[in-house]
């Protein structure tokens, strides 16, 4: 077993002269109860599915102070050698909505170290977010080892209460600007070719402010505008959360969204130019067993958004069209029966919002902030339309909504364009 | 005696000429003063005006908070108040310029105290703009913030800490100038006191079950979390 570690700030493993087919790559910050189940999960799954001989771990830590990097070296031996790096130590304000900091260091330390390494696959799991199965690891692998893909991306049965942010914003608005459907844009597992990998090392977005909090998204975004093939692989019905969201909704919101809206800033030569989206090909079998919804009032949610109505209509009006606020108007006036909120309205709001934060016409985070109670009386209609549907439902449903975002994508190019015309 | 008048009048003429001849030029380059003055205002408007214009400065001065603030929703925009003010105030300073040409020692004196004021005054005024900007700035924070956390009273909030700001902006200018120092303290001293006293009061009095209760939830069961009937991410 080579196994090295820094004291550093950031410091890479030394891999002298060392050479892999495969690095996997896990992303820890006190995970210390997680990361042996996902190491040993890991290292099962390539010895039953892809042999560990050219196989070799690389654990990224952000200063756990609970043994999680003597966790993993115990999971990871005798059979599988494992690279140790340290990122941080972080402070109280790096933690980003995901409970895992200055990430995109971690992710950039792991990709350098798996490019000397000259990895053919390079897989990624954060185990502090989900454990993974045994299974997960061929999912991930088997694409870019034998089917010539560069990019993996992960795609989970969810409940219908579940990635809500992911399913109403991210998806949707990923598909209508980049033109690829890959439906968890921003998740944590996913696998990269080693064309890929030197790909990302070029890329510019390492320092950027939200990089902790989007760089996972970036990489998605990277792969999709690049000349890379992508395809999602089915890693089941989607295991809880491991580790405990430390922030708000207010917070995730702005970070995830605004990681996003960064995104579409740097990308304006791409993204103006795509029409319609294409389907990835998604490998493995999705399963067909039903998840059991859970049922919750959604009372809280429809009154946060009347509160919203009361409260922040003026620093709507910064944004939003006079039209929107009027029907937003009517839906804070109306029952939580007849509560729904139309696909287009929904799409031209978060435009509305991607222009205001290009155009700082406020300071960012209190702009994106304001969303969240637009978001969630969103999130309410959506959980009264597909309460109780199936998993295919509730995805022809999150179809449909893809559909508005795409017809009106015309709405935001127009408004990028000319945004005093349309004011 | 005829003579002695006539000789007395000449006098008091000469005098009079006299005087008038020493003044003259004074009033001439006094008058110069402001003329120049008038006319550099004139043209520092015009070129604020125009600068400020093409700078989109309205919009920016909006975005920082300073439209709502000053009440420059309705005419005359930020830019329009930022030239008049510039033209005012080189109006004034060419005034008290040509105050000291007249080489009256009461004027003089007077736009010297004016001169060594004039720092303090653009130092109150920068304290103002800083607060109002702050106070826009943080009241829409408490404002977003506490929408985001489903409190009711969020506007109240927000207000409450707008006003505070403000206030204390306001005070802290008056201080600068020097403008009542001791009646500021004292008025600072029974109003935060008082809103003190009053919240301890309210919660001593009214909310003393409701606070205890807070708390023993907070001690027994730290673990407990709201429920939420939908996972965002």
């Amino acid at each position: 077993m080579a196994s090295t570690g820094s004291n550093s700030s950031v410091r890479e493993p030394e891999v002298a002269a060392a050479r892999t087919d495969i690095a996997l790559v896990l992303t820890s910050y006190n995970d210390a109860r997680t990361i042996g189940p996902a190491v040993r999960a890991m290292r099962d799954g390539l010895s039953r599915h892809v042999g560990s001989g050219s196989a070799r771990f690389i654990l990224v830590d952000a200063g756990s102070t609970d043994g999680t990097e003597d966790a993993a070296r115990a999971a990871a031996a005798p059979s599988a050698p494992i690279d140790v790096a340290r990122v941080g130590p972080p402070g109280l304000a790096d933690i980003p909505y995901h409970g895992y900091p200055r990430r995109a260091a971690a992710l950039r330390t792991a990709l350098e170290t798996a490019a000397r390494l000259q990895a053919k696959a390079c897989v990624f799991v954060d185990p502090g977010l989900l454990v993974p199965d045994a299974a997960w690891t061929e999912r991930l692998l088997s694409p870019v080892l034998s089917g010539g893909f560069d990019y993996v991306s992960p795609y989970y049965v969810r409940r219908a209460n579940e990635g809500a942010l992911t399913r109403g914003i991210v998806y949707p608005m990923f598909r209508a600007l980049y033109g690829v459907r890959l439906r968890q844009p921003a998740g944590h597992e996913f696998a990269c070719s080693r064309q890929l990998v030197a790909y990302y090392l070029e890329q510019d977005f390492w320092e950027f402010d939200q990089a902790d909090a989007g760089v996972d998204l970036w990489l998605a975004t990277a792969a999709a505008c690049g000349p890379f093939r992508a395809c999602e692989t089915a890693l089941g019905v989607r295991p809880p959360p491991s580790r405990d969201a430390p922030t708000d909704l207010g917070t995730t919101l702005a970070q995830v969204v605004g990681a996003l809206y960064a995104d579409l800033e740097h990308r304006v030569d791409v993204w103006q130019r795509v029409r319609g989206s294409v389907a990835v090909p998604l490998v493995g079998a999705v399963p067909t067993a039903e998840v059991e919804p859970v049922s919750a009032s959604l009372e809280p949610l429809i009154e946060s958004f009347r509160l919203g109505y009361r409260e922040l209509r003026e620093i709507w009006t910064w944004v939003l069209p006079p039209r929107t606020i009027v029907e937003l108007r009517k839906l804070a006036d109306g029952g939580a029966e007849a509560f729904r909120f139309d696909d287009r309205l929904w799409a031209t709001i978060v435009y509305d919002f991607a222009l205001g934060y290009t155009m700082r016409v406020m300071p960012r985070d209190h702009l994106l902030r304001s969303l969240a109670p637009i978001y969630s009386g969103w999130a309410a209609s959506f959980l009264l339309q597909v309460g109780g549907a199936t998993t295919v439902a509730v995805e022809d449903r999150v179809e449909q909504i893809c559909r508005a975002f795409e017809a009106e994508k015309r709405y935001l190019i127009s408004r990028w364009r000319w945004p005093e015309r349309l004011r | 005696m005829g003579t002695e008048v006539d000789r007395m009048l000449r006098q008091a003429v000469a005098q009079i000429a006299d005087h008038l001849a020493s003044f003259l030029p004074g009033l001439v380059v006094s008058l110069a003063i402001v003329l120049a003055a008038l006319v550099a205002a004139v043209l520092v408007r015009i070129a604020i005006v125009r600068t400020l214009r093409s700078l989109d400065f309205d919009r920016w001065a909006e975005q920082l908070g300073f439209g709502g603030l000053m009440g420059w929703q309705t005419p005359p925009s930020p830019t329009v108040a930022m030239a008049r003010a510039a033209y005012w105030l080189i109006l004034v300073i060419g005034l008290l310029v040509s105050l000291t040409a007249l080489n009256a020692s009461i004027p003089s004196r007077l736009a010297l105290s004016a001169f060594e004021y004039l720092p303090h005054l653009v130092a109150a005024l920068l304290i103002l703009v800083v607060g109002a900007v702050a106070a826009r700035f943080l009241a829409r924070s408490v404002l977003i913030g506490a929408v985001n956390m489903h409190i009711q009273s969020a506007r109240l909030l927000s207000l409450a800490v707008k006003w505070l700001i403000l206030v204390l902006a306001v005070a802290m200018a008056l201080d600068h100038l020097a403008i009542g120092r001791t009646v500021l303290l004292l008025a600072f001293g029974i109003l935060f006191g008082g809103v003190v006293l009053a919240a301890a009061l309210a919660v001593g009095l009214g909310a003393r079950d409701a606070v205890r209760r807070a708390i023993e939830r907070q001690l027994r069961e730290p673990a407990a979390r709201p429920e939420n009937p939908i996972d965002h991410v």
